[in-house]
């Protein structure tokens, strides 16, 4: 509201995290004040860098122009270090011992060989916050296993429950645990263990293995198998209490626009166009028959029940389809909205970033000046504090954009030490 | 466990939430905050939903009650009962948060919306989950999962281009907020220290899943690039999709510089006479590609040399695919990790039960039922370790009004002739 400071200000995180259910985690903290500090070389930067999508004209020659990168990374900033020179360690241990939290997400295998135990810090500085979050965690027969959360998805169950039954478990279109789910789970610990250490001044450890968080969020699927010995699968877009739910073809646009296919990015009209309709009460199908104008099909025995629409639902799906075909899903929401019944646009970025009025209105994307990408949206939050909102402080650094400020200003370095550092291919400068 | 530290212990939570904010008190409560789950006489109407135990319908007998329950106490309120309504705001006043997922307004329009508890608790953290949030032309608007998961831009990007889009499994759109929510109001727990006040926390589906698109927004902000749903049953570059196997599937993620790569596959596949042509000399322009993630990303803006290396993909997958059709996932699984490549089961719920991983992990805790006379095996933590405050289920779900005496006798100090005068009204 005020000038109030940030929640998390004055909080340091050490942060040799990468890829994204980390940084996402870590990003929620430096939207909120803490001083998040990534460590990153050119030789050895955050793999996200070199993903697409790129600024036109950059793809080849940046680390910088990233958008996936950039949009994970924001209020942070960068010391180019090189994890790989074994030198690094002088200056990471300093930065660990003026650190309140230190997190990290390498195999356990990289994790050892880089000296990163808990223990070992946690006996000289007991107040610290430390986090692991490897894929499989630190024990088990699979625990030097790597991964991404493109095999988390698999791994942890959600594809084998999501899609349609006769076809594979292709999965979820996104590597979506690492978004949302992943650094979420990880987020609510840390907070709650700064909390208890401002209360008692006790650091404590956390290890989060990802394929565990990503397990837990399966609904009944592992109480079903272990009370009914039954497997659930994957049901599409159905749902045992209502129907019709499902997913509805559309009018399309005649417009041109560029869509990405399997095989790169492609000329098409705009009539890739979907609504979704989900009837969750008898008040609501009476309300949906209405706004069609109660034709003959919707009064027949077979759709008069949900039991019965829920027997005779490939029929209803079909009818329901012949009425959607023909309409806009923008003008389907809004008159079935209006009835009251539940229906909503299949967006695309496009309606998301441009169009929607309703995340225009609450101001959901943030737009940030990037000294190389430009002026660009970010995601901004999906909760909204009315008292001590985060904010977008930054764009994502360069790698090596903070270096002399951190080596200076928090690590006390001389500029003849970081001078030397930066010659021995230890630090580099961005 | 008992006698040790919990994370949130010192937190009291009212529990207000449908389908879509469960997850969230579950997420606090087995963290151990003191969650008050409050149900309307009758039971709340997610004791019918089912599965059920042993399929019996009955409201003490839904696993998924049961499983979004864990950890909580459970009392009996109505809130549209003035009474029930003066309850309400009693135990407002030594609550810490309260998490609710009524429709906008709701709340306001019976008396105990957030203008009027703060007063009563400025203290208080008020968390309130919707499909579009408080503000904005949708506010009113209805969105069940499906429609948060649609117009949030997730079903765009799922499916096979030959079918209609689909949702994420799960309810994901409901899991996302109430990681979201509870995120959130951990934040405002954290300031509530700092600025001596509680704050509302406003919370969309919508907006919950916009995270999750990945780099849709930003292929769309960038380049004017529309991302889309692109399943296909092939993969398109070799050892990067979905493979079938003998008795399920298996995703390959063989990427460039991460865990072992095709030059260990084709040792593998050699080792059992199944390498067909892939160490002829002829493939060494494909491996150079395939093994390079630079180029690999390159590869995607590049169409044209794609489309020109796209039948000898095909031939290599179709190898793999092959070998991989005579195991098991389990046996892929075993011997692709021996030689660290990274090829994957597609679990389902038996697999991750038995899931050797998970097991030296817990991740599944048991959690007695004395009234069933049994003890169900729960999924866990998703962090296995959280050093002095570990979670954990505390207790399984509560039963219908199961924590009233304990609530409303000795808390509220309320006497027994209050109490069936409340009851006889219906507010308890």
């Amino acid at each position: 509201m005020t000038d109030r400071k940030l929640p998390f200000a004055g909080i340091r995180v050490c942060d040799f995290s990468w890829f994204a259910a980390s940084p996402v985690a870590t990003k929620l903290l430096a939207d909120h004040g803490a001083e998040v500090i990534k460590m990153e070389s050119s030789s050895h930067p955050d793999g996200i860098r070199l993903s697409n999508p790129k600024t036109p004209g950059l793809e080849d020659v940046s680390f910088n122009a990233s958008g996936w990168f950039n949009n994970m990374n924001t209020s942070k900033l960068c010391m180019g270090l090189n994890l790989a020179n074994p030198r690094a360690r002088e200056v990471y241990d300093r930065l660990i011992m003026v650190s309140d939290i230190v997190i990290e997400n390498f195999s356990p295998r990289v994790k050892d060989r880089m000296g990163l135990n808990y223990e070992d810090y946690a006996k000289i500085k007991p107040d610290l916050i430390w986090i692991d979050q490897p894929m499989q965690g630190l024990k088990g027969p699979h625990r030097n296993r790597a991964g991404f959360g493109a095999v988390i998805t698999p791994l942890g169950g959600l594809s084998h429950l999501s899609g349609y039954p006769h076809r594979h478990p292709i999965g979820t279109g996104t590597n979506y645990t690492d978004y949302v789910i992943n650094p979420g789970h990880l987020a609510i610990a840390i907070i709650g263990a700064l909390r208890r250490r401002r209360k008692t001044g006790k650091g404590q450890h956390i290890v989060m293995a990802q394929v565990a968080s990503a397990a837990a969020i399966l609904e009944t699927a592992v109480l079903d198998y272990t009370v009914n010995d039954r497997i659930q699968e994957r049901t599409g877009n159905r749902t045992s209490d209502a129907a019709p739910h499902g997913c509805y073809p559309c009018k399309g646009e005649d417009r041109e626009c560029t869509v990405m296919t399997s095989l790169g990015p492609a000329a098409s009209k705009k009539n890739n166009r979907w609504c979704v309709i989900a009837v969750t009460t008898d008040e609501q199908w009476n309300s949906f028959c209405h706004v069609l104008g109660n034709p003959p099909w919707t009064k027949e025995d077979k759709f008069s029940t949900l039991l019965a629409r829920k027997q005779n639902e490939d029929e209803l799906d079909a009818m329901v389809g012949d009425w959607t075909k023909s309409r806009t899903p923008e003008d389907i929401m809004m008159t079935l909205q209006h009835a009251g019944v539940p229906a909503g646009v299949v967006q695309d970025a496009e309606d998301i970033l441009v169009h929607d009025p309703q995340l225009r209105s609450r101001g959901y994307y943030v737009y940030l000046d990037h000294c190389e990408t430009g002026n660009s949206a970010y995601d901004g939050f999906a909760f909204k504090l009315s008292e001590t909102p985060g904010v977008l402080s930054r764009p994502a650094p360069r790698i090596g954009e903070h270096t002399e400020h951190v080596c200076k200003n928090i690590l006390g370095m001389t500029e003849d030490e970081i001078d030397m550092l930066v010659v021995e291919e230890v630090l580099e400068i961005g | 466990m008992t006698g040790q530290e919990s994370l949130l212990g010192d937190i009291r939570i009212l529990d207000l939430t449908g389908e879509s904010g469960v997850y969230c008190t579950k997420l606090l409560a087995d963290l151990g905050a003191d969650v008050l789950r409050i149900e309307p006489p009758g039971g709340h109407p997610m004791r019918n939903k089912g599965p059920f135990v042993h399929d019996a319908v009955d409201p003490e007998k839904s696993l998924y009650w049961f499983h979004f329950n864990t950890s909580k106490r459970g009392i009996t309120l109505d809130l549209e009962n003035a009474d029930g309504r003066e309850i309400f705001k009693k135990l407002v006043k030594t609550a810490d948060v309260l998490v609710e997922t009524f429709h906008p307004g709701y709340l306001d329009k019976i008396g105990i919306g957030y203008s009027v508890l703060k007063t009563i608790n400025p203290n208080l953290v008020h968390t309130a989950i919707t499909p579009f949030g408080q503000t904005g032309p949708y506010r009113d608007f209805l969105g069940p999962d499906i429609v948060a998961q649609a117009m949030g831009g997730l079903m765009f990007l799922a499916g096979f281009p030959e079918d209609p889009p689909y949702k994420l499994g799960c309810s994901q759109a409901y899991h996302s907020a109430s990681v979201h929510a509870a995120a959130g109001t951990m934040i405002a727990l954290y300031a509530r220290d700092d600025i001596g006040m509680g704050q509302f926390v406003d919370v969309s589906l919508q907006e919950s899943v916009l995270m999750s698109l990945e780099t849709a927004m930003q292929h769309y902000d960038m380049r004017k690039e529309i991302r889309q749903r692109i399943g296909r049953e092939e993969p398109v570059v070799p050892g990067i999709g979905l493979y079938p196997c003998k008795d399920g599937y298996v995703f390959s993620y063989v990427v460039a510089g991460f865990g072992a790569g095709w030059d260990e596959i084709i040792r593998w596949l050699d080792n059992e006479g199944m390498a067909g042509d892939l160490k002829d000399e002829k493939w060494n322009e494909v491996w150079e590609t395939i093994t390079n993630y630079k180029q690999l990303v390159a590869l995607g803006n590049n169409p044209a040399k794609l489309m020109a290396m796209l039948e000898q993909f095909y031939h290599i997958s179709g190898i793999l695919k092959a070998f991989l059709a005579t195991r098991t996932k389990q046996q892929i699984f075993d011997e692709a990790a021996e030689r660290r490549i990274m090829i994957n089961p597609v679990q389902n719920a038996k697999d991750l039960v038995e899931s050797p991983q998970l097991n030296a992990l817990e991740f599944f805790s048991t959690v007695e039922h004395p009234e069933l006379g049994m003890t169900l095996k729960y999924p866990g933590a998703p962090y296995y370790h959280i050093s002095d405050t570990p979670w954990r289920i505390s207790r399984r779900a509560p039963l219908s009004g199961e924590h009233n005496t304990e609530i409303y006798e000795k808390e509220l100090g309320l006497t027994r002739e209050e109490l069936l005068i409340l009851k006889n009204e219906g507010a308890i």
